[in-house]
């Protein structure tokens, strides 16, 4: 009973890349639920919707047309419900500036996109292995960061 | 000599006018007085003189009637009797000069009495022996004693005169010796006030003298600096308003008609002529500016158009401040208005620059944001392709067709290593720059927290000394400790444990010309010593250049950026940086950064 | 809160009409056999209040696992990292090799991996504290060297201690700024 599939979400608007993000969590080992959504915008109306069983983690790009990925983080971190859900950047750049910014107004984790699938796949298995013990082992949330 | 001495010489010239004429007056007084005793002596000797005259005739009017009496009693002829009489009357005569002469006498007047009441005693004893004369008989014995009488008193008379005489010539004498004695004196006193007069006359000329060329010599300086001014006016296209409040009357320099295009003071020195020369929608700020400064009594610069003459547009700049005299009453203002069309302009091509080079900075920054996503993107699909495809068709693909999915992935691995550096130096580029006071102890530690998996495997040592806390961009100089010390551990010989010692001091800009230049007093030198692999001292300028490298790329990887971003970012703090490097013995890298 | 905690459990089991015992702290016993779907519904009650079904007796063991190897971070005992297998055969009475495999199956991550993340979990704390210096933290969790703590901690966190501990304080500050801001958006509602 205790290993109900992980519930991951992804918001990205590339649409490789949500590929690439499928492929790799197919092939770990851990059970995942994967849900993609394309936007900054539709990731919003999903969260907000009253059917949605949240996510367990959730991973966001921050470069989306519309709605960017620091918008979408300043807005779920506003939002009751949605706060305490663990949100992963998954992003191109990443400048230390960048990863502090997005560290400081709530992201848990910081993912530099890497540039062959081993390594995402290896990056993703980690993150969800990591975010699996926050999130059963009782480890306190506000000091959970992890930047890849 | 400034005015102010001029005018207190005006002051002293003054005093001594003024002190002279009261001792000339002084001198006149004395001198007159002196000159009137001196006209009255000669009366008084001449009245002197008309006293003894007057007494003489006296005595001979009384013996003149003794004899005429004489004559009678002896002839009995009544002829002789008339000088007898006449006498009479002139012994009366005698009598009122001589009472006029002796007026200021009070002793004389005494005498004189006494003569009188003698001189009518004789003339009665006279009367008497006439008498008894006349009536026949002859009393012999009566006549005898009368005679006698009359002798005796004409003794006394005589006596009487004497003492007259006596004493007139001692007033006299008394007259003559003070005549005398003023006489010697007048002489004196005259050269006295001659000398001094010639005295003040010198005094006055010296002084006068010394203050006008005082004065030819401030003239000159005041025309020189009047000159100069109105030189300094044309070369510097400026002019000079003056505007007497008490009087409201204004004078223009010259230079303010030239400015204007006009001949000098070819119209009415008024704001209204001004105010014709005006750019109609500047009019305003010229009038509502004057209006307020005599309000407020204080000016403010304004900018404003100026139409000249022959009708072309100027830039004009004035401003003004009040002057009051020593006693804060009367007022006046002075004026500088300024042509800046010249600066104007190229202030306005300054700016025009200055939005361009912005506009090219955020457009290299938006090339930036280009080449940090939109570029990388494609390439790292690119390489999750590939490496999708060599894990996946590797048992499906030739052998040559792996070896050139290598290659492309190498290509690929390289250029984006490239975009990701030049990235990260042209970072240290950005526009916003957020100055923080920052603990560079911490900051170090952070750097060294950083390296730890490098340090944990070189065994490297360090030794630090306390660092300060200054005004930095944090990430930046966190980046260049990383930076610096990462060279050290690469380039550190093999085998052989790296030391690194890092050391900090306060120094002087002076002996350093590349900080003379900064306005800034005091640095903060801190140097980073390794004993690695050092360098040829000759490539101690070319190591912060882009790309530039010593070492094989195989060897030691790279891209040869990381001293560049420590050069910058030094700029960036108004420091600077320098290498110094012994092959074989280690390197020193030194930066400077403002206290 | 146990005894709240056994009460509700007491009313959830038995509105599913279930034959159980609870016989001490975390453990219910049911006494009959139990079909999945029983299971799942049981959970979805629990869930609602923040009980979490582990499955027995497996889950008791990892429980148990975790239980040790937390006592073992956040009390003194600073054992050196060989020892540590032997200490928790003995401390669930399993074998080192079974547990070890138990856990990974169970957790996704090995038993090692999991000592570490607690490690850093503790050092995060220390760190948070700022009673001690990041030399005395290492010393505290029985590093060998600065170096080696800080590489570990960069391994699990992706991020130097300093860096760590600058975030957590400017998110701070950034929360506190904001229900600042927010109390006085309210009042200029009012």
């Amino acid at each position: 009973m205790q290993n109900e599939p992980v519930r991951v979400l992804l918001a990205d608007d590339d649409e490789d890349d949500r590929l690439f993000f499928k492929e790799a969590f197919d092939e770990i080992k851990i059970k995942t639920s994967v849900n993609l959504v394309n936007n900054g915008v539709e990731l919003m109306k999903y969260l907000t919707q009253k059917s949605t069983q949240l996510p367990h983690i959730l991973f966001l790009d921050l470069n989306m047309p519309l709605k960017s990925g620091m918008d979408c983080l300043l807005e779920i971190k506003n939002i009751e419900h949605l706060k305490n859900i663990p949100v992963a950047i998954y992003s191109t750049s990443a400048s230390e500036e960048d990863i502090e910014e997005t560290f400081v107004q709530g992201a848990n984790i910081y993912i530099k996109k890497p540039s062959d699938f081993r390594t995402l796949r290896k990056v993703l298995e980690e993150v969800i292995t990591i975010n699996w013990q926050y999130h059963t082992s009782g480890l306190i949330r506000e000091n959970f960061l992890l930047s890849i | 000599m400034n005015l102010r001495t001029i005018i207190r010489s005006s002051y002293i010239l003054k005093s001594i006018f003024v002190i002279s004429v009261f001792i000339l007056i002084f001198i006149s007084g004395v001198s007159y007085k002196h000159s009137t005793a001196l006209s009255e002596s000669p009366e008084l000797l001449n009245k002197s003189y008309n006293i003894q005259i007057q007494l003489e005739k006296l005595l001979s009017n009384v013996k003149d009637a003794e004899t005429g009496q004489r004559g009678f009693i002896i002839t009995g002829d009544s002829a002789f009797l008339h000088p007898y009489y006449s006498a009479h009357a002139s012994v009366q005569r005698s009598f009122i000069v001589l009472k006029h002469l002796t007026a200021d006498h009070q002793k004389q007047q005494a005498n004189l009495d006494s003569l009188v009441h003698l001189i009518n005693l004789r003339f009665n004893y006279l009367d008497i022996s006439l008498k008894t004369a006349s009536v026949l008989p002859v009393n012999k014995d009566q006549l005898e004693k009368n005679m006698y009488r009359g002798e005796n008193i004409m003794n006394k008379i005589r006596f009487q005169i004497d003492i007259m005489n006596e004493l007139e010539t001692g007033y006299f004498k008394d007259h003559q010796e003070k005549y005398s004695h003023e006489l010697y004196f007048t002489p004196i006193i005259t050269f006295i006030i001659l000398f001094f007069s010639l005295v003040i006359f010198i005094v006055s000329f010296i002084k006068i003298n010394n203050d006008l060329f005082v004065l030819k010599k401030s003239n000159e300086e005041l025309l020189i600096k009047t000159e100069s001014i109105k030189h300094a006016e044309v070369i510097g296209e400026f002019c000079i308003t003056l505007w007497d409040m008490d009087s409201n009357s204004i004078s223009y320099s010259d230079n303010l008609y030239r400015l204007l295009g006009c001949e000098p003071q070819s119209f009415e020195p008024t704001i209204e002529n001004f105010l014709q020369f005006v750019h109609p929608d500047d009019r305003n700020i010229v009038k509502t500016g004057a209006e307020k400064a005599i309000q407020e009594s204080k000016t403010y610069a304004r900018f404003y158009r100026i139409i000249r003459k022959d009708g072309e547009l100027r830039y004009f700049r004035s401003i003004g401040k009040f002057i009051s005299d020593d006693n804060n009453k009367s007022k006046t203002h002075i004026g500088i208005i300024k042509d800046i069309t010249q600066m104007h302009l190229i202030n306005i091509k300054l700016e025009e620059k200055n939005r361009e080079l912005e506009q090219s900075i955020s457009e290299l920054e938006s090339f930036n944001r280009v080449a940090s996503h939109d570029l990388q993107e494609p390439l790292r699909k690119i390489q999750t392709f590939i490496s999708r495809i060599s894990e996946k068709e590797s048992l499906t693909m030739s052998e040559a067709g792996m070896e050139y999915f290598e290659k492309i992935l190498t290509s690929v691995n390289q250029m984006r290593t490239l975009i990701d550096d030049l990235l990260l130096f042209s970072r240290t580029y950005k526009a916003e720059k957020v100055f923080e006071t920052t603990d560079l102890n911490l900051l170090l530690e952070n750097a060294l927290q950083e390296l730890s998996q490098e340090i944990e495997e070189k065994n490297a040592a360090f030794t630090t000394v306390q660092l300060p806390v200054i005004n930095v961009i944090p990430f930046q100089i966190l980046q260049l400790f990383t930076n610096l010390i990462s060279n050290s551990l690469k380039y550190c010989k093999p085998g052989i444990a790296p030391v690194i010692r890092i050391d900090c001091e306060i120094v002087m800009p002076n002996g350093y010309p590349a900080l003379e230049m900064n306005n800034q007093t005091r640095y903060y030198k801190i140097s980073i010593t390794d004993n690695g692999l050092g360098f040829e001292q000759k490539y101690a300028e070319s190591i912060f250049l882009l790309f530039h490298r010593l070492h094989n790329k195989t060897e030691y990887p790279g891209s040869g950026i990381g001293l560049s971003i420590c050069k910058k970012i030094v700029e960036n703090h108004n420091g600077f940086i320098t290498a110094e490097g012994k092959p074989d013995i280690g390197s020193v890298f030194t930066f400077f950064l403002p206290e | 809160m146990q005894t709240a905690c056994k009460i509700i459990l007491q009313q959830q089991l038995d509105k599913l009409k279930l034959d159980y015992s609870i016989p001490g702290f975390n453990e219910v016993e049911i006494n009959e056999p139990i079909t999945s779907n029983r299971l799942i519904q049981m959970n979805t009650f629990l869930n609602n209040y923040g009980i979490e079904i582990l499955d027995a007796p497996k889950s008791v063991l990892i429980q148990k696992i975790k239980d040790a190897i937390i006592e073992m971070v956040y009390t003194e005992k600073k054992l050196p990292i060989f020892k540590i297998s032997t200490y928790l055969a003995e401390k669930v009475d399993h074998s080192y090799g079974y547990i070890s495999a138990l856990f990974s199956e169970v957790t996704y991550t090995s038993i090692e991996n999991f000592i570490i993340i607690q490690k850093i979990e503790r050092a995060k704390q220390l760190i948070i504290m700022d009673d001690l210096t990041i030399t005395e933290i290492g010393w505290e969790l029985n590093y060998s060297s600065v170096a080696h703590f800080c590489t570990q901690f960069k391994n699990i966190t992706g991020l130097t201690p300093t860096t760590f501990h600058r975030i957590i304080n400017k998110r701070r500050n950034a929360a506190m700024n904001g229900s600042k801001q927010n109390t006085k958006s309210d009042v200029g509602l009012k």
